[in-house]
């Protein structure tokens, strides 16, 4: 038990240098590369280089918050209570549709969907779950929410049409920084699935992925009514 | 008219200089008081030590306190701000690096009025900065 506390500081740790000590500098990278951008001077090669550098360092941020919710949903302390899903995942929905207005996003969701966990990671949860589903989705993404209310817990589907893949070549999809789609087209920072079964293992839940290549992926998930007892 | 100054609470020297940048940009005349620990924060807002001939009464119009301090923290400078009568209803905004919900929780329950997460993405600060200026400062003399 010693052992595992001594690894959840160190990783509390971690999680403190990823949101504070890593992103000070790509600010200063980003901050003074804009002071930069805006010289007359620069010719265009240089301004294209400048322009790349803040890119390279809009990624890396966005990777640094990913990784930090990685962390953190090993370690962040759990407060378990009653969580309405259905409602957060309205919530969810209404951000996705916000952060992409080019986009009809359909989403339905069964409503009176709840599950016993902390609300903070299960939005977390919700959030991997539904921006992959509309990532991996072409043109206007059609989701599903569903599942059953069930004494033991809440069997959860997260069902999209989008582009799916081959379950064969899936095995590390849980694991961080692992990808089915090359870099430049729909893929993500690799770490949206691995924070879910992170998230989902601290509740003593189950997540697999049942996927089609071309007709779409459903992400099924249990959460156990009782939380297993170190985070009870 | 001289305004009262924008105590600048901040360890980092680049963001200390990425927040001039922003504030001009953003057009805020309030002087930038910078201390570079929570220690030099309460000496300056108390006027004690190298702040000793300071006119106390003189406040700030708005504290921007970075939270990870080295010496004395963000948290036990807003509890010596929150517990000093002269000083309990000075508006304090956090600033910190993390977008997370749990350092933002921690933030406000330290006692700040405000959270300004400080962005890789430099136009969005001075955004951020317009917001804080018309928020906080546009009233303030």
């Amino acid at each position: 038990m010693q052992e595992l506390e001594a690894l959840r500081r160190e990783q509390q740790a971690l999680g403190f240098g990823l949101s504070h000590d890593l992103h000070a500098p790509l600010r200063a990278i980003d901050s003074f590369a804009w002071q930069l951008e805006r010289n007359a001077t620069l010719d265009a090669t240089a301004r294209d280089h400048v322009q790349r550098v803040r890119a390279a360092a809009a990624r890396m941020s966005r990777l640094l918050e990913r990784l930090q919710l990685f962390v953190n949903a090993g370690v962040a302390p759990l407060q378990a209570q009653r969580v309405d899903v259905s409602l957060l995942a309205e919530w969810i929905g209404a951000d996705l549709r916000d952060a992409a207005p080019t986009r009809a996003i359909t989403l339905r969701i069964q409503p009176g969907l709840h599950a016993t966990g902390d609300e903070r990671l299960l939005r977390t949860l919700l959030v991997q779950l539904l921006d992959n589903a509309c990532r991996f989705s072409e043109g206007d993404p059609r989701i599903e929410v569903e599942g059953e209310d069930a004494a033991a817990g809440m069997a959860l589907r997260v069902r999209d049409h989008g582009i799916g893949f081959d379950t064969a070549a899936a095995g590390k999809l849980g694991q961080p920084f692992q990808r089915l789609h090359a870099d430049d087209s729909c893929a993500g920072s690799g770490l949206g699935l691995a924070i879910a079964t992170r998230i989902v293992a601290r509740h003593g839940g189950t997540l697999h992925l049942e996927s089609t290549p071309g007709a779409g992926t459903t992400v099924h998930l249990f959460l156990p009514e009782r939380l297993p007892a170190e985070v009870a | 008219m001289t305004r009262a100054p924008v105590l600048l609470v901040e360890d980092n020297p680049d963001d200390v200089e990425l927040t001039r940048l922003a504030f001009a940009e953003a057009g805020i005349e309030h002087p930038l008081v910078v201390a570079r620990d929570g220690a030099q924060a309460l000496d300056y807002l108390f006027a004690r030590g190298a702040h000793a001939d300071r006119d106390r009464d003189l406040l700030p119009a708005l504290v921007l306190l970075d939270l990870n301090l080295p010496k004395l923290d963000g948290r036990e400078v807003m509890r010596a701000i929150r517990a000093e009568p002269r000083t309990h209803a000075l508006p304090v905004v956090a600033l910190s690096s993390s977008a997370q919900p749990f350092d933002i929780d921690a933030s406000f329950a330290s006692g700040v009025d405000s959270y300004l997460q400080k962005p890789v993405d430099f136009a969005r600060f001075i955004e951020d900065v317009r917001r804080l200026r018309a928020r906080w400062l546009d009233d303030a003399t």
